[in-house]
């Protein structure tokens, strides 16, 4: 490690066998132990606090490493192909009929969805005729997201909903349920987000897993009187692969793909599919990534490195994963975790 | 020995740095600024010298006893920490022994952690039980501290049940720390905080949980530990590697009737440096950076480092504490550093720091130091940690819980044994407090100055 003092202008840097080096501004140049003793050189004394401080004992190692190298330190992946450039989308060319999602006149709840992929859901299930109700933890971006899906023709029901308080968001569905007058879709889309330390697991628990576990238990006696009932839980890539940082969210996001799977079994002869969506990394403006370019671009350049599709995805395009699999369109499908990562994540998904 | 007393001040008011007022940069904040760091509040207070003795002299650590430990209201634990019928937590100062103790009321109750029998300690540790019962012949007390059981009853005719409940001590609960206080005739909890319940009203303690307790001995004079941590005039020579992002020498200083304030902004540079440092260069002085590596962080270029740190706090906040985008820059960057006579120091806003600095039994030349996080959740509350001890030469970054703040913990603790060895050799008579960036510290031997005279 290498630093300037700001006082005196001298530079400290750190040596191989843990003492360090000072060269003051005269260009006098001293050994010194970290405790301030001086080892040998022309330059007698240093400032002990610097040299505690850069070479004195570095923090013990516990379960949870720091994120300041992870990321930035990997080596770059494979080179990542423009596959953006030759388009090979299937939409539109060749197809004679568009495909019919059968979602129109749908009831439809989303939980957190006034910002990002949550919004983006909302959206696209209201631009495919759904009703939909969406909870938020703030009332002014459920004000602005009512006035948006309500534009695209959808009748909206919204609330101020923690969805870590397990009574209030029971309480929401059932009158989300009886607002729109039933029910055929819910969407556990809910997130505390990422954070080191263990202070970040519960808040997880209670959002991730929780926000999931009740809210299906409170939407099932409604999505088994649909005649396609369907439930899609928001998980991530971060469940599926190391990304760098050991953390809550990733393991509860994991917990969700389980349950899933569970409930797919146990709901099925009530006629109610369970699927998992796993986003991998997805920009949009006001998102973690924007904030994670700006602040911490080596990060952000190591992610978009492991993106195969030479990009990071879009809320939209994780929402038309989410609409799919909660369309009627989607019958055959239940019990399934689809990747929305652009090639993100490396393992091949048997 | 005759204690001397203190040195009168001229004056309580004097030059400020030149440096930007902290009033002046809150105005530059993105959100509406509240009330409370809009306070300001210089008093009067007459010590600028204290003598030498105060630090070193056991009949002056035995007058602390006698005057401040046995009358001033003091911290004992966290409420969190008993939360059940029957869970005790064992209070320690100087030599004596408090227990704290949850009924099956719910009440909190302080005894002397005495068998009146014949004095053993009732408990060595906190815990869970149903009575408090001496390990010696099985006297045994209620949790309300009624006598519940006499072994041989018959034995004693003259122990009256009445006569003999467990003398009990007076508490006091705010922000989810039990404060206890060993004098029965002590004024009230509530006007001894007097207004501090206020000043945390956007931060309420009560509402966190304690996440790392670490508790290290320390070869210094409790004083001189805890004095280290109540002023921002010691960065220039302690902490030179944060100065490019650190208003230490114009920082604000208050003080009130028992409690006083420092605030200490971060991410604008200090007075003491003779050029201006750009915004990343201030971030990454407190992120600290090495000259060679690739910075981590980087401030965008619509941003001040400021803005940029708030904003990644309140990211990081936000599943635990919803109401954190209303919360300003200033929450969530400086140092709001209180200290609550005599030894308790709550941080505001979302440091989540607490200090608590006491005596090592009766030796006025160690002390303990320990430092609490107190952090938000959402949900049910987690269970307080325990406390992890850290001996004299175990050094501050075995407690890795405590995150990067432990290496700027060695630095300020690296100075007090070296502090405590100079005052043995010291020929002159008196140490010597800054006019005003060492309010607190005045502030504090003027109430010790009071407490003792009593």
């Amino acid at each position: 490690m290498k630093l300037r003092h700001p006082r005196t202008g001298a530079l400290y840097t750190t040596r191989d066998d843990g003492s360090v080096e000072v060269e003051d501004r005269l260009g006098r140049r001293g050994v010194f132990h970290h405790d301030g003793a001086w080892l040998r050189g022309e330059l007698r004394e240093a400032d002990p606090h610097l040299l505690g401080f850069i070479a004195g004992p570095s923090i013990a190692r516990r379960g949870q490493s720091e994120p300041a190298t992870s990321a930035a330190d990997r080596p770059r992946g494979v080179s990542v192909p423009d596959l953006t450039a030759n388009s090979h989308s299937s939409t539109g060319e060749g197809s004679n009929t568009e495909m019919d999602l059968g979602l129109n006149g749908r009831k439809a709840l989303v939980t957190a969805a006034t910002r990002g992929i949550g919004l983006a859901i909302a959206q696209s299930l209201a631009d495919q005729g759904c009703d939909v109700a969406l909870c938020a933890r703030g009332a002014e971006g459920l004000e602005t997201t009512q006035k948006d899906l309500e534009a695209r023709g959808a009748n909206v029901f919204t609330q101020v909903v923690d969805v870590a308080d397990g009574d209030r968001l029971k309480h929401f569905v059932s009158e989300a349920a009886e607002h729109l007058g039933g029910l055929d879709i819910f969407v556990s889309n809910a997130s505390a987000g990422g954070g080191p330390g263990e202070s970040a697991w519960q808040p997880s628990f209670d959002v991730d897993v929780m926000g999931a576990v009740r809210g299906i238990g409170a939407a099932t006696p409604r999505l088994a009187a649909s005649d396609a009932g369907a439930i899609v839980l928001i998980s991530s890539t971060a469940a599926l692969e190391y990304l760098g940082i050991p953390q809550a969210y990733n393991s509860m996001k994991a917990a969700l793909i389980s349950h899933a799977s569970d409930m797919s079994q146990a709901l099925a002869p009530q006629g109610i599919r369970v699927n998992v969506v796993s986003p991998g990394p997805i920009y949009f403006e006001g998102g973690n990534w924007e904030m994670i370019k700006q602040a911490m671009p080596a990060m952000y350049e190591g992610a978009l490195a492991q993106c195969a599709i030479g990009r990071m995805g879009t809320p939209e395009e994780v929402a038309r994963a989410v609409v799919f699999l909660a369309s009627p369109a989607a019958s055959l499908i239940t019990g399934a975790n689809l990747v929305v990562d652009g090639g993100f994540t490396k393992r091949a998904a048997f | 020995m005759s204690i001397e007393p203190p040195l009168p001040s001229p004056s309580g008011q004097g030059p400020r740095s030149s440096g930007i007022s902290y009033q002046k940069l809150l105005d530059s904040d993105t959100r509406p600024v509240p009330e409370v760091l809009r306070l300001e509040s210089a008093r009067e207070l007459p010590i600028v010298r204290v003598p030498l003795a105060r630090y070193t002299s056991t009949e002056f650590h035995d007058l602390e006893v006698e005057k401040v430990w046995k009358k001033a209201w003091q911290f004992a634990c966290r409420e969190e920490e008993i939360p059940q019928a029957g869970d005790h937590s064992l209070y320690e100062i100087a030599e004596m022994q408090v227990l704290i103790v949850r009924g099956e009321d719910r009440a909190i109750r302080a005894f002397p952690n005495t068998c009146l029998h014949r004095g053993r300690a009732l408990k060595e540790r906190d815990g869970r039980s149903e009575d408090l019962r001496c390990p010696f012949h099985g006297w045994t007390w209620n949790l309300d501290g009624s006598l519940k059981e006499v072994p041989c009853r018959w034995d004693f005719p003259h122990v009256e049940r009445d006569e003999y409940s467990l003398p009990e001590f007076r508490t006091g609960t705010w922000g989810g720390f039990v404060f206890i206080n060993l004098d029965p005739e002590c004024e009230s909890f509530e006007s001894y905080i007097g207004e501090l319940p206020d000043h945390f009203q956007r931060w309420p303690l009560e509402d966190r949980y304690k996440e790392a307790h670490v508790a290290r001995r320390l070869r210094c004079n409790w004083k001189v530990a805890q004095e280290a941590f109540m002023e921002a005039y010691h960065v220039v020579a302690t902490h030179p590697q944060i100065l490019a992002g650190i208003g230490d020498s114009n920082s604000q200083y208050d003080a009130w009737d028992n409690f006083s304030r420092a605030i200490t902004a971060n991410m604008t540079p200090s007075p003491h440096i003779d050029y201006v440092p750009d915004e990343q260069e201030m971030l990454q002085s407190i992120v600290t950076t090495s000259l060679d590596a690739e910075p981590f962080f980087r401030v965008p270029e619509n941003m001040t480092a400021r803005q940029l740190m708030a904003q990644m706090a309140r990211m990081q906040l936000q599943a635990a504490a919803p109401s954190v985008t209303s919360l300003t820059d200033a929450e969530l960057n400086d140092s709001f550093y209180y200290t609550l006579f005599p030894n308790f120091h709550p941080w505001g806003a979302y440091n989540r720091i607490t200090y608590r600095f006491r005596p090592y039994g009766n030796d006025p030349h160690c002390s303990i130091m320990e430092v609490i996080y107190l952090s938000p959740f959402r949900g049910r509350r987690p269970p307080p940690c325990d406390v992890h001890w850290l001996d004299f030469d175990e050094p501050w970054t075995e407690a890795p819980e405590l995150g990067p703040l432990c290496k700027v913990f060695a630095q300020d603790t690296f100075n007090l044994p070296k502090v405590q060895r100079g005052l043995k050799s010291a020929q002159h008579s008196h140490a010597t407090f800054a006019n005003y960036q060492e309010t607190k510290i005045r502030h504090f031997h003027t109430l010790l100055e009071k407490y003792i005279a009593a």
